[in-house]
């Protein structure tokens, strides 16, 4: 990790009139990762992606973000960070192209450049088609996928995605984790907030975690194994917990009675467990993780807090 | 996927290092400009809103020369009708523009807020003063549209003979003055206010407070620099009573009298946008003939001059008392040739001035103050 790229959040604080949206945050995106930002309805996610931005000022902590203070270098900051907002605003008497080459124009990003970068991106977001239609009649996902492009107009070092998943199709959301994945290989550093966790599994590298305004934790998803729940089930039921009787495993039956689960350290574990299960003769159907890293993680934490 | 995502990277093209918050270029204000005006024209509201004011400045127009034409085709007046025309037209242009220029600018912060695009434009690499700028640029270039499709009728207006080319010239500038400092007004109110509405109805205090409030001021204030003062009065005889068959010779008296000191107060009337585009004319020949003929503008004029000008100490009691054939001695209040508009327009630039300096502080990145129940995105 170079020292100073990516973003590094430390005691981050706003509040609003007596509401502390963000009361305590520390944070470290690096740059080639994609870093997922976790937290319940209300918890200062936007609150803090705005302050990254650079379009909020924190009332105290430190931020940087590729290197600048947004407080500071605000402008260096803005050129080198591109934001996409939660709730997709548009100009509604534009079309789609029209938007990108007016951010691109904003960006000061000279015309004939501009409408190169344009259809690329509409190309990239599938929304070639509707390239020259008004972008008040593209549907919400579209509207989405637009506003992704437009994030993206001026290739920025840092992008921070604010819930960029809601209301997409399966088919754009694994476009969307593409996209991500390709970008953090090219070396950028991307932050995206979401509540669909399974998705955030597939494409996150590191986690954060925020509860009330505070960084609750700190996860890595990709690397090492991290001890979780495995679902295990058999073609005979009976056999699986008998067996499993008998070697003293700890499990609980799942409440609907399709399988168990069974705490497992990592995956070798899974897989010393499966042939051990299968050497003594259980017809074992499927052994995978139970939900993901992260929503277990989560629900572990908001189980904490209760 | 099959786009590469690394094709062009298209860096910043030289993005000069911290432009603050005041700096300007040409290239960021006409991008802010030219998306807002896509944006208004391309939805019809504006275009019929045009139309109606053409049809309905025209059909005035048309009715006040109607009626003028009569009169005079009447034989009742041989003089020309054109000044009266005129003044009505432009009066009427004024007017309707101060009802619609308003709507041009006031929702243009608030509006772009509360529909989640300002913070789009402010997160990009435009200064607050661009995006400011901009927008007031478009909200002009919107209201000027009017004022184009007004034109006609004013030229029209000036066939009638009694008006000058030039003051149709003087004019058209002064009225594209004003609006521009309405335009202005609403702007600094929609940065200010958090509802749309709420910045249509303070910029529509501001205006009439301008128009109506500040002339009533003026009036209430009569009393107050009203005072008794001795004077110089050119009085019938003391001691003549009326019986007497030999006219009364008149004299010079001293008397307790009260004199209206409105060279005290007529700077309350400067700021008003009729004012000022009366003002503003350059008027031929004797402001007071031109009163003479009708032309409600050269009035104007000559009443705010009078006001400047105040009382000149002297009062004629007794000339029309004896007769129009005695030479009266006390001077007739000579209307100043000094300007009212200047200061008028001066102050209204500065209210204008004062609506973009409002805006762009208000779009300050980043934010620290957020207006009460407002979110950034
Ligand atoms: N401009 C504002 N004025 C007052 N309170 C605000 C403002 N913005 C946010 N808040 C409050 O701050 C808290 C955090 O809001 P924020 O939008 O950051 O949550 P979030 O984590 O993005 O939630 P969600 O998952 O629902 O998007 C909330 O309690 C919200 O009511
Ligand atoms: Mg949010």
């Amino acid at each position: 990790m170079t020292p100073d790229g990516g973003i590094r959040a430390r005691g981050v604080r706003r509040s609003f009139g007596p509401v502390h949206a963000v009361a305590d945050v520390d944070l470290v995106a690096a740059p080639g990762r994609v870093t997922a930002l976790i937290g319940p309805n209300g918890s200062g996610k936007t609150t803090l992606l705005l302050m990254l931005a650079g379009l909020l000022t924190p009332d105290a902590g430190t931020i940087s973000v590729a290197g600048a203070d947004p407080v500071t270098e605000n402008y260096v900051a803005r050129s080198r960070t591109g934001w996409m907002p939660d709730v997709f605003g548009t100009w509604d008497s534009l079309t789609a192209r029209e938007v990108l080459t007016t951010v691109a124009a904003a960006y000061r990003i000279d015309a004939a450049r501009a409408r190169a970068r344009a259809g690329e991106l509409l190309e990239l977001v599938h929304l070639s088609e509707l390239a020259d239609q008004p972008a008040h009649v593209l549907s919400r996902g579209q509207k989405q996928r637009l506003g992704l492009a437009r994030a993206l107009v001026h290739d920025p070092d840092v992008l921070l995605l604010d819930e960029p998943a809601s209301g997409l199709d399966p088919r754009s959301r694994v476009d969307l984790r593409v996209l991500l994945r390709r970008l953090a290989a090219a070396g950028k550093t991307v932050l995206v907030s979401s509540h669909v966790l399974t998705e955030l599994d597939e494409m996150a590298d590191d986690a954060v975690f925020i509860s009330g305004g505070r960084t609750v934790a700190t996860r890595s998803v990709a690397d090492g194994d991290v001890p979780r729940e495995w679902r295990l089930t058999a073609l005979d039921p009976e056999a699986l917990t008998r067996w499993l009787d008998e070697t003293g495993r700890a499990y609980r039956t799942e409440s609907d009675g399709t399988g168990v689960l069974v705490e497992l350290p990592g995956e070798a574990a899974a897989a010393a467990l499966l042939r051990s299960a299968v050497g003594a003769g259980v017809d074992v159907s499927s052994l995978a993780p139970a939900g993901g890293v992260l929503e277990q993680a989560y629900l572990a934490l908001e189980e904490e807090r209760r | 996927m099959s786009v590469d995502v690394q094709t062009s990277p298209p860096a910043p093209s030289a993005a000069p290092a911290g432009r603050g918050t005041w700096s300007l270029s040409w290239h960021g204000l006409r991008t802010v400009t030219v998306l807002e005006l896509r944006q208004r024209v391309r939805s019809t509201r504006w275009k019929t809103a045009l139309v109606v004011w053409f049809l309905v400045v025209g059909l005035i127009t048309l009715l006040t020369t109607g009626a003028f034409a009569i009169l005079s085709g009447d034989g009742m007046a041989d003089e020309p009708f054109g000044g009266i025309v005129y003044s009505i037209v432009v009066g009427f242009v004024l007017f309707l523009g101060l009802l619609v220029a308003p709507t041009l600018s006031s929702g243009a912060i608030n509006g772009d807020r509360n529909a989640g695009t300002l913070a789009t434009l402010q997160v990009t690499l435009l200064t607050p003063a661009e995006i400011v700028l901009g927008k007031l640029a478009a909200a002009w270039i919107a209201a000027l549209a009017f004022l184009v499709a007004s034109i006609p009728f004013l030229a029209w207006a000036l066939a009638g003979g009694g008006v000058s080319w030039l003051a149709l010239l003087t004019t058209v500038l002064m009225l594209a003055v004003v609006l521009g400092v309405v335009c202005a007004i609403g702007l600094g109110f929609s940065a200010l206010v958090g509802k749309t509405s709420g910045s249509a109805v303070l910029t529509y205090l501001t205006i009439g407070g301008l128009t109506a409030v500040l002339p009533i001021v003026f009036g209430l204030l009569v009393p107050v620099t009203t005072s008794t003062e001795e004077v110089r009065v050119w009085d019938v005889e003391p001691g003549y009573t009326w019986e007497e068959t030999t006219a009364p010779e008149c004299e010079w008296q001293t008397h307790e009298a009260d004199v209206w000191h409105s060279e005290r107060t007529w700077w309350l009337l400067a700021p008003n946008p009729f004012v000022v585009v009366a003002d503003a004319q350059p008027l031929g020949g004797d402001p007071e003939t031109l009163a003479d003929d009708g032309n409600m503008l050269a009035l104007l004029q000559y009443g705010v001059r009078y006001a400047r000008t105040g009382d000149n100490g002297e009062q004629d009691w007794c000339s029309y008392m004896v007769g129009s054939g005695t030479d009266s001695p006390v001077e007739p209040v000579v209307v100043t040739d000094q300007l009212v508009w200047p200061w008028g327009l001066g102050f209204d630039l500065l209210l204008g001035a004062g609506g973009v300096v409002v805006a762009v502080n208000r779009l300050r990145v980043p934010t620290t103050h957020l207006p009460q129940g407002t979110r950034v995105a």
